[in-house]
C-alpha cells in the first residue's frame, strides 16, 4: 500500500469500499461503474421477512452482491474470510494493517462509535475501510463520511461480530490478482442484459413488479387504521430509501451514472442516454414518492393511499421502460 | 436530460455530517455532491421516537409489574425480538417469555448475564431495576 491513503466519500458503502479497494489495487474503477458492472440496481420488496416488525423493502440487490459479483464478472480473486471470535478477528486486521494493507469489513452500525446517536441502528451489513491504527484505535475510511475516522478496536469488533439479519462474523476482503485485459464492452453489455432481467423478472415480490406490488399493498392500507403504525409504516418505506438507500432515488441516480459512463465502450449511445434519463425521472418520482409518505405521516388525516400508491406505480413504469431497452443492448 | 435536484436542508439527525448523491453538472455529466434532506431526516426521527415511545410504554408496565426490564433494555438498545433472540443466542419463545416480569423474576445469573453482555450492562442492572 502506497504511504499516503487518500479517503473519498460515497453515495453507497459497498459500491464505495470496492471501488476504493480495486482503484487501490490497481484497477481504476468508479463507483458508478462497480455498481453498474455487478447488476446491483434492484428492488425487493418481501413481506415475510420482517425487520423491526416491519417487511423488507430493498431499493438494490442484497448486502454482499457487489463483493461476490466484482469477482465473478471481472474475473478478479477476492479473499474473503471470516472468524469464529474477535481476538482472532482482531490480531487478523492489525496483522494487515501492520503489513500496510488495505482491508474492507463488514459491520454494524449500531456498534459503530463515531456513528451519529440517531443513525445507530441494527443495520448489519455497513462495509468500511480499514487503512491504518494509531495505539488501539483504527483508522477508518468510512465511505458515508467526508473524512476518515477512527474507532477503537473494542468497538470494531464489537461491530464486526453483531448478530441478526446479516450477521457480519467479521467479515473481511481484499482483492488479489486483478487481470489486465479485460474486455469491457462485452462485460458491460452482459451486466446490463443482467439487471435488465433481474428488474423484469415475473416474479412479483422483485424488479417493476415489486414495486407494484408494494403500490398496491400501500392503496390498501386503511387510513382509519392506527395511527402509528401508519406513520411507522410509510417512513420505513421511506427510511429504506433514504438512510440505508442513498438520497433519494439514490440509486436510480447512480445507475444513470453507469450507462453514460459506459459509452466510451463501444455501444449503442442513443439507447444509453434514453435509459439513462428515464432512470433519473424514476430516481425523481422517487423521491416526490419519499415526500408524499412523510407528508402524509406528518398529517395522517390528509393521508391520500391511492396518491401515493400512483407514484410508486410512475416510477415502476419509467423503470420498465428503460430496462426494455436495455435489454436489447448490442 | 431531466435535471437532479440537490436538497439543501436541514437535518439534525446526521450531526452535520453531509452526505453524497449523484447529480449532472451543466454539461450532463454525472458527479457527486453533498446533500441535505429534510425527508430523510423526518423519517430517521419518526423511527428515533418509536423507541422512545415503545420504553416508555415498556415502564408504564413494569410498574404494573408485566414487562420485565429485559424489555425495557431490548428497547433502549433499538433491538426488535428476533435481533435479541439472535444476540443471546436463544429461541424467540423463550426471549418472549423473558420479557414478562412473573418468568423474568425466576431466571438465574447465567441466563440474566447473558442478557446484561447483550445490553453491555452490569447483571445488577437487570436484577435491581428501579422504575
Amino acid at each position: 500500500m502506497s504511504e499516503k491513503f487518500e479517503h473519498s466519500q460515497f453515495a453507497h458503502c459497498e459500491s464505495g469500499v470496492v471501488s476504493t479497494l480495486l482503484t487501490h489495487y490497481g484497477l481504476k474503477l468508479s463507483e458508478p461503474m462497480v455498481f453498474g458492472l455487478t447488476s446491483s440496481l434492484s428492488f425487493v420488496f418481501l413481506p415475510i421477512i420482517k425487520l423491526n416488525n416491519m417487511p423488507l423493502i430493498a431499493y438494490r440487490e442484497l448486502p454482499k452482491n457487489i463483493i461476490n459479483k466484482v469477482s465473478k464478472v471481472l474475473g478478479i480473486e477476492i479473499v474473503k474470510k471470516t472468524y469464529k471470535n474477535g481476538v482472532e478477528a482482531n490480531n487478523d486486521l492489525t496483522k494487515f494493517v501492520e503489513d500496510k494493507q488495505l482491508v474492507g469489513l463488514q459491520t454494524s452500525v449500531f456498534y459503530l462509535p463515531y456513528f451519529p446517536k440517531d443513525m445507530r441502528f441494527h443495520f448489519n451489513a455497513h462495509n468500511l475501510l480499514v487503512y491504518g491504527k494509531e495505539g488501539s484505535d483504527y483508522k477508518i475510511s468510512d465511505p458515508v463520511f467526508e473524512e476518515a475516522v477512527l474507532c477503537d478496536e473494542k468497538e470494531l469488533t464489537r461491530a464486526r461480530f453483531a448478530k441478526g439479519v446479516f450477521a457480519p462474523k467479521g467479515f473481511m476482503y481484499y482483492p488479489k490478482n486483478i487481470p489486465t485485459n479485460l474486455d469491457f464492452s462485452s462485460i458491460v453489455k452482459k451486466a446490463i442484459k443482467k439487471n435488465a432481467k433481474s428488474m423484469l423478472t415475473p416474479f412479483p415480490y422483485a424488479g417493476v413488479k415489486g414495486m407494484r406490488t408494494l403500490a398496491k399493498k400501500i392503496s390498501k392500507l386503511n387510513p382509519n387504521s392506527d395511527p402509528r403504525y401508519l406513520k411507522n409504516y410509510l417512513t420505513h418505506i421511506v427510511r429504506m430509501q433514504e438512510e440505508i438507500g442513498t438520497g433519494g432515488g439514490g440509486f436510480r441516480f447512480l445507475y444513470a451514472a453507469f450507462l453514460k459512463e459506459v459509452k466510451k465502450h463501444d455501444l449503442d449511445n442513443e439507447l444509453l442516454d434514453e435509459a439513462s434519463s428515464l432512470l433519473v425521472k424514476s430516481g425523481n418520482t422517487l423521491r416526490e414518492f419519499a415526500l408524499l409518505c412523510v407528508e402524509s405521516s406528518k398529517k395522517i388525516d390528509k393521508f391520500d393511499a391511492n396518491k401515493i400508491a400512483e407514484k410508486l406505480v410512475e416510477a415502476s413504469k419509467y423503470e420498465e421502460e428503460a430496462f426494455k431497452l436495455l435489454k436489447k443492448i448490442q | 436530460m431531466e435535471k437532479i435536484e440537490v436538497p439543501q436542508e436541514e437535518n439534525k439527525t446526521l450531526d452535520g455530517i453531509k452526505k453524497v448523491m449523484y447529480t449532472t453538472d451543466n454539461d450532463g455529466e454525472f458527479k457527486t455532491a453533498n446533500y441535505g434532506s429534510s425527508v430523510e431526516e423526518f423519517a430517521t426521527q419518526v423511527a428515533v421516537e418509536e423507541y422512545e415511545v415503545l420504553k416508555q410504554e415498556s415502564l408504564e408496565n413494569i410498574k404494573k409489574g408485566l414487562s420485565s426490564p429485559i424489555e425495557y433494555f431490548m428497547f433502549e438498545n433499538r433491538m426488535d425480538l428476533p435481533t435479541l433472540a439472535s444476540v443471546v443466542g436463544m429461541f424467540q419463545f423463550r426471549v418472549k417469555r423473558h420479557l414478562r416480569m412473573n418468568n423474568f423474576n425466576k431466571l438465574n445469573d447465567k441466563v440474566l448475564s447473558k442478557y446484561a453482555q447483550a445490553f453491555n450492562i452490569k447483571i445488577e442492572e437487570l436484577k435491581d431495576f428501579k422504575v
